[in-house]
């Protein structure tokens, strides 16, 4: 029975900590700009990010390591230190947009200007990631954050021509009001909304933390298997809902506080209320992980003391990377950036650094002497090596899209 | 390469394979820091044998090479206070064993390569309230 209760723990939280600012907002404006006509890219991306979810889990499982410390030791410093800085760069992107999308929500239900907001949102954050226990932190976000189901609820009570809804899915076209480049700039966000490498360094430190080992590799995959597929389920309802809101209207989603109008038109104030809630929540979580996975990923580089396991004086610059990265968020968030412009380059940014990631990643899984009998099996190794190729043709397009749409005008 | 003949280490193997940038993990489990570099020493017998690790941005700077690698040891070297500042050394005999990571008998206060650590535990870390607050 408690065993039972701990792997849906691990699913649930995983649904909702999967959502973040990047998949909140990028899914929202690609549904009212491009209805389900790009459904099929979180499809792709989900499956993506399960398999090296669970080569990296499984990596850390059984030989112990995370992800970081092992790019190291099979890129070599140089190419190695290229790596941790791009890897770094896109991490710490999205962890001030997850602050600025904290701050959003906040002004959404309080009127109050996100700006003020961000001092108050960083220090709690820092506090949490101070003092607060690993399990507490991933428990209540990722639960909380499954009152984004109301995304889901408010699809099903607004009642749509579903047969028109297929349609757009089956379509695989930017339609009348946009172009083909338009289109592919989508979907490479979309698939770097869907795979940021935040997740696997998240991923695999927590698995090292919580000492993972061969035993545990079942459950790990319980939660990835079906933990992650549903949260991108909850991404595809934010865009379905906008899909069926806003297209029809000719509105294009600008900005986070027009996300939740479909919930009110389907459920009222308190549909609203929850959806806010569930923003908080997400972006709040991912706010952590990102954040811990900034210091996560310097100090196994170095062979630094990390983690959250023990006490901040026995990992001191684990936690002055936090610090200072927290700071430096706040200063970049008081310039009036929009988080939300933010969150869109970061998207972007995260397709880019993508091959950084995953092909040490499919490296290491394959080695015996990490790995012993637990190496990749022929299934992981097929979709791996497949998913590679996808990934590079995603980053090496990312900029030369980027340019051609002017960021997706 | 050719090995020593001492307890953790095994009589023949590829140092930059199964040494270089390895974890070091102290006696209590903790990580102290990466093997940046190796020292070598000529055997009576004439093979070459691994003296030391050594760690720390005076050992990875030389081996990042380029620009990278020469500022991180300007940088490093102008934070010492000694003349001619030496990278952290810990000596062969106190590894224990290797696996996926390098195991050293002695802790990491006691193996002192880690400065930074130090300075950022007693000046900043140790002056914010529940840093001794372990999970």
């Amino acid at each position: 029975m408690k065993k039972i209760f701990a792997v849906a723990l691990g699913i649930l939280t995983a649904i909702g900590g999967f959502v973040d600012i990047g998949d909140l907002v990028t899914n929202a404006l690609v549904g009212s700009r491009f209805g389900l006509s790009l459904a099929w890219v979180v499809v792709v991306g989900v499956i993506g990010i399960v398999v090296f979810s669970e080569m990296s889990g499984r990596v850390a499982a059984i030989s112990g390591r995370a992800t970081f410390d092992l790019v190291r030791e099979r890129l070599g410093p140089r190419i190695g230190l290229a790596n941790l800085l791009a890897s770094m760069g896109v991490t710490f992107l999205t962890f001030i947009a997850e602050i600025g999308g904290v701050a959003l929500a906040i002004e959404i239900a309080t009127s109050v200007n996100e700006v003020l907001w961000v001092p108050v949102v960083a220090a709690a954050l820092w506090i949490v990631l101070w003092r607060v226990r690993f399990s507490v932190l991933e428990n209540v976000f990722g639960l909380v954050g499954l009152a984004l189901v109301v995304f889901a609820v408010a699809l099903w009570k607004l009642d749509p021509d579903w047969g028109a809804l297929w349609a757009q899915v089956t379509s695989f076209s930017p339609g009348a009001d946009n172009t083909w480049t338009q289109y592919c700039y989508y979907a490479v966000a979309l698939f770097g909304a869907a795979l940021t490498p935040y997740e696997v360094f998240f991923f695999s430190s927590g698995g090292v933390e919580e000492h993972w080992g061969e035993k545990d590799v079942g459950t790990m995959r319980l939660n990835v298997f079906l933990g992650f597929p549903l949260g991108g389920a909850l991404s595809l309802a934010v865009a379905a809902v906008t899909a069926v809101v806003f297209l029809p209207a000719g509105v294009e989603v600008e900005s986070l506080s027009q996300v939740p109008l479909p919930v009110a038109i389907a459920l009222g104030k308190i549909g609203v209320a929850i959806a806010l809630l569930g923003f908080f929540a997400a972006t709040f979580g991912a706010a952590c992980e990102t954040g811990l996975s900034v210091g996560y990923s310097i100090a196994q580089f170095y062979g630094w003391s990390w983690g959250k396991f023990v006490a901040p004086r026995q990992a001191a610059r684990f936690h002055a990377v936090i610090l200072l990265s927290t700071l430096v968020a706040v200063a970049v968030l008081l310039t009036t950036v929009d988080p939300v412009a933010v969150t869109e380059y970061s998207v972007v940014f995260s397709a880019l650094a993508l091959p950084l990631t995953y092909l040490p990643i499919l490296v290491i899984a394959n080695d015996p002497d990490y790995m012993g009998e637990r190496v990749n099996g022929r299934l992981a190794n097929v979709l791996g090596s497949v998913y590679l190729v996808v990934i590079l043709v995603v980053a090496v397009a990312a900029i030369p899209l980027m340019i051609l749409t002017r960021g997706g005008q | 390469m050719p090995g020593r003949d001492e307890p953790g280490f095994r009589r023949q193997y590829d140092a930059e394979l199964h040494l270089l940038d390895r974890q070091i993990v102290d006696r209590d489990g903790r990580p102290v820091a990466k093997v940046d570099d190796i020292e070598l020493a000529v055997r009576a017998d004439g093979r070459l044998a691994v003296a030391a690790l050594l760690c720390g941005p005076g050992a990875l700077g030389p081996r990042t090479g380029g620009r990278p690698g020469r500022w991180t040891t300007a940088i490093w070297r102008r934070l010492r206070t000694e003349e001619d500042p030496q990278p952290g050394r810990i000596d062969a005999a106190l590894v224990t064993g290797t696996d996926n990571a390098v195991h050293v008998s002695a802790s990491a206060d006691e193996l002192r390569v880690d400065g930074l650590e130090r300075w950022v535990r007693h000046y900043v870390v140790d002056r914010i309230p529940g840093a001794g607050h372990a999970d």
